[in-house]
């Protein structure tokens, strides 16, 4: 028999649990990272992972609707979306850090723009996908 | 000794009249915190009643070789995106700027200008795109006000 501390995980993880699958929507961590040399882009990377926990949403969290076909991945639909997805991203937080140098014979900028890693809930329906970001 | 405490009284009166009895300014005047050399207001103060929105011009360019037009803009807005937020950083937050001049035998040899900004954006928005001759023009703005910054 479990004594009523160690009870409380389990209810709080099963509570959790039951209500994502009520809401019947996914939860994933994207994050993206983009460095610009000289006002050129050299380096993206976007990077998506399921959750393997599911994440607590708020709930005045603003969401970002997005076409896709049946049966699409998240991957596929951010890829053919990814400005769209970006601009909501980089509204809420993002983190910026840039380098300049400036010499007599040569002139080097660099700019690295990071979209922290975060949990999304990502709800797919027949011919859209919603993604909400949680706290 | 009495005509220095007239001397002091006489000071102090205008300067007590300009500060402590003066009534407060109106809330709608800018207060600058510091002047350009041409006088003008350069900073306003964020005061709890107003906020302030600072627009820049981000600019980027495409790579040299990309596969496809469609590909060239969306590069190109993406390296403007990020010089958007490096200009608001910078207008936010400042610029550490970091100067190395190397002299030798009385002569300048070496000039180097480094400057660096690392900040957190947190509400700004892209507001219009512009793509001509390769030069992508993102506008972006962000509004900031105590209710966002103590967010």
């Amino acid at each position: 028999m479990r004594s009523r501390n160690g009870n409380f995980p389990f209810l709080f993880t099963s509570l959790a649990l039951i209500t994502t699958l009520a809401l019947k929507a996914d939860n994933y961590y994207i994050g993206y990272r983009l460095t610009a040399k000289n006002a050129q882009p050299i380096n993206e990377t976007l990077s998506i992972s399921k959750a393997m926990q599911p994440c607590i949403a708020s709930n005045n969290s603003p969401s970002l609707i997005l076409k896709c076909t049946p049966n699409e991945r998240l991957e596929s639909v951010l890829q053919r979306e990814e400005n769209n997805f970006l601009e909501f991203a980089s509204s809420q937080e993002l983190h910026i850090q840039s380098n300049d140098i400036v010499g007599v014979s040569h002139t080097q900028l660099l700019n690295s723009l990071t979209l922290p890693t975060k949990c999304y809930a990502v709800e797919f329906n027949d011919e859209s996908v919603t993604i909400t970001a949680t706290k | 000794m009495r005509i220095s405490a007239l001397l002091a009284l006489l000071f102090t009166i205008p300067a007590l009249h300009a500060g402590f009895l003066s009534p407060d300014e109106p809330e709608s005047k800018v207060k600058c915190v510091y002047s350009g050399t041409d006088g003008h207001c350069v900073e306003p103060i964020l005061k709890s009643q107003n906020e302030i929105v600072i627009t820049v011009v981000g600019q980027g360019v495409a790579p040299s070789v990309t596969a496809s037009p469609a590909q060239a803009y969306a590069l190109a807005k993406r390296a403007a995106m990020v010089d958007g937020y490096r200009l608001i950083a910078e207008k936010v937050k400042g610029v550490e700027v970091e100067g190395q001049d190397t002299i030798k035998n009385m002569m300048l040899m070496q000039s180097t200008t480094r400057t660096s900004v690392e900040a957190l954006v947190r509400g700004a928005n892209i507001t219009n795109t512009t793509f001509k001759e390769g030069l992508c023009e993102v506008e972006m703005e962000i509004s900031l006000s105590y209710s966002r910054v103590l967010r």
